[in-house]
């Protein structure tokens, strides 16, 4: 038997597990590389889609708090923009009801203290769109002064040039980074709000296989976090399970040893 | 029997374009479309982000964020892919299983191996498929039906979010006999998907 019947039959066995999206990126990778050239494969994986689907609709049914709709709808705001939530779990209903109370109490201390939380947290949803849009902003402008330099444009335009989006870990919440990754032509990153750097550190981009880790780059944030690295000499990496920045010695080191500010799988 | 399934499909038919249709006016702008994608499905989401995560909290703001990454990338979905809810669906479990694994204080900062090796990584290139009542009935007897040792490694990996390597340490058995173990109960899913309703 040949290498490719060999790999085509172990393959085949995990794509029932693949098309319910419960192998790792890595594994993910693989078994995709594979479908796209095997039309057998293609055609047994779309058996299991109905099964991907069962699986979520076999749960019990519950049937979503009614404020929830009301903060759902709120959060995406008048200007099209998104506010990200992940603070206070549930401030939303409380506005509603607060704002329910004001109607039918009517003014008194009670209500007066609740219409001066209300404000504030007004101020604070107006803060949020505006830190919102200036990310934007910023990722946009990082993008753009990414795009007009030459060699970012050509590792942009590379026929292989895949985009791998990091997020934020524990220790920077608010960090975020895109890659762009062509094997032939190196590594374009743009990334912003990373923590300022304590001195004597920098901060390290790895290529994470399930073999190993490799050292792409290293990456200096500028006073705002921002940074845009063009990484052309990083050719011929290994293709990544995940890509990481860490926190590292000046200079860099081989291996990573300090902490993880930003991952994204790699799909 | 045959008119009904023809009935169902082309109702199925129906609400795919109704939420393609919808999703091209959140492009644009449109909250009421938004809200219109949220009174269909908010339900399933909402209850699928409960089985996992537990804590009606922690669902409702993956729900928040499930909606408002569909505000922001409604744009960016290639509506050929797959259905909307599929997406959406995908998205859902995906954002839960990332809080899952935030909770319980995996992977990230500590362990840079862990990125690579025990994260299940929910996207896939065949979007799923949703079916019908009576179809979503016969899996869920089915799964009921299958021995403990193939549903058990089945729901760590659906709804918790490991990879078999994790479970085969999870449940101490070898990699090989889970992965034999999914790949069993999926197949029996599968068939009793393809059984005649009675």
């Amino acid at each position: 038997m040949s290498t490719a019947d060999t790999e085509h039959d172990a393959l085949r066995e995990q794509l029932p597990v693949y098309a319910i999206g419960a192998l790792t990126g890595a594994e993910r990778a693989v078994v995709e590389s594979h479908v796209r050239g095997c039309t057998a494969c293609a055609a047994e994986l779309a058996q299991f889609a109905p099964v991907a689907g069962a699986l979520a609709q076999i749960v019990p049914l519950h049937d979503p708090p009614a404020a929830l709709r009301a903060r759902v709808l709120a959060s995406t705001g008048a200007r099209g923009v998104a506010i990200p939530v992940r603070r206070s779990p549930s401030w939303a209903p409380w506005l509603a009801a607060a704002a329910m109370l004001l109607v039918t109490i009517g003014v008194g201390g009670y209500a007066v203290s609740l219409r001066e939380r209300v404000r504030v947290l007004e101020g604070e949803l107006r803060e949020a769109l505006l830190r919102v849009e200036e990310g934007e902003r910023r990722v946009n402008v990082a993008l753009k002064a990414a795009a007009d330099a030459q060699t970012p444009l050509s590792i942009l335009m590379a026929p292989d040039v895949r985009r791998i989006d990091l997020a934020g870990q524990p220790v920077a919440p608010s960090a975020s980074a895109r890659t762009f990754w062509s094997r032939s032509r190196g590594v374009v990153l743009t990334a912003a709000n990373l923590p300022a750097l304590p001195a004597g550190r920098t901060y390290q981009l790895w290529f994470v296989t399930s073999q190993a880790k490799v050292s792409v780059g290293l990456l200096k944030p500028d006073t705002d976090g921002r940074v845009t690295a063009i990484l052309d000499n990083a050719t011929n990496l290994p293709d990544p399970a995940a890509v990481a920045v860490t926190i590292e010695p000046e200079g860099g080191v081989p291996q990573p040893t300090g902490a993880m500010y930003l991952v994204g799988a790699a799909h | 029997m045959w008119l009904l399934a023809a009935l169902a499909a082309v109702g199925d038919v129906e609400a795919a374009a109704a939420d393609r249709d919808a999703l091209a006016r959140v492009v644009r702008g449109d909250h009421d479309a938004l809200a219109e994608i949220y009174d269909r499905h908010a339900r399933l989401l909402y209850s699928l982000a409960l089985r996992i995560l537990r804590r009606p909290t922690d669902a409702e703001d993956v729900i928040q964020e499930v909606f408002s990454q569909v505000w922001r990338q409604a744009g960016r979905y290639d509506t050929s892919r797959g259905t909307v809810v599929g997406w959406l669906v995908t998205v859902a479990r995906s954002r839960a299983l990332d809080r899952l694994r935030r909770d319980r204080g995996e992977p990230p900062s500590a362990d840079i191996e862990l990125v690579s090796r025990d994260v299940v990584d929910p996207g896939a290139m065949v979007d799923l498929q949703l079916v019908d009542a009576e179809q979503a009935a016969r899996v869920r007897a089915a799964l009921g039906a299958l021995p403990e040792t193939q549903r058990v490694p089945l729901e760590l990996a659906y709804y918790e979010g490991l990879s078999q390597t994790a479970i085969a340490a999870r449940l101490e058995t070898p990699l090989g006999t889970i992965k034999t173990r999914m790949r069993q109960a999926l197949l029996r899913l599968r068939d009793a998907l393809a059984e005649q309703g009675r």
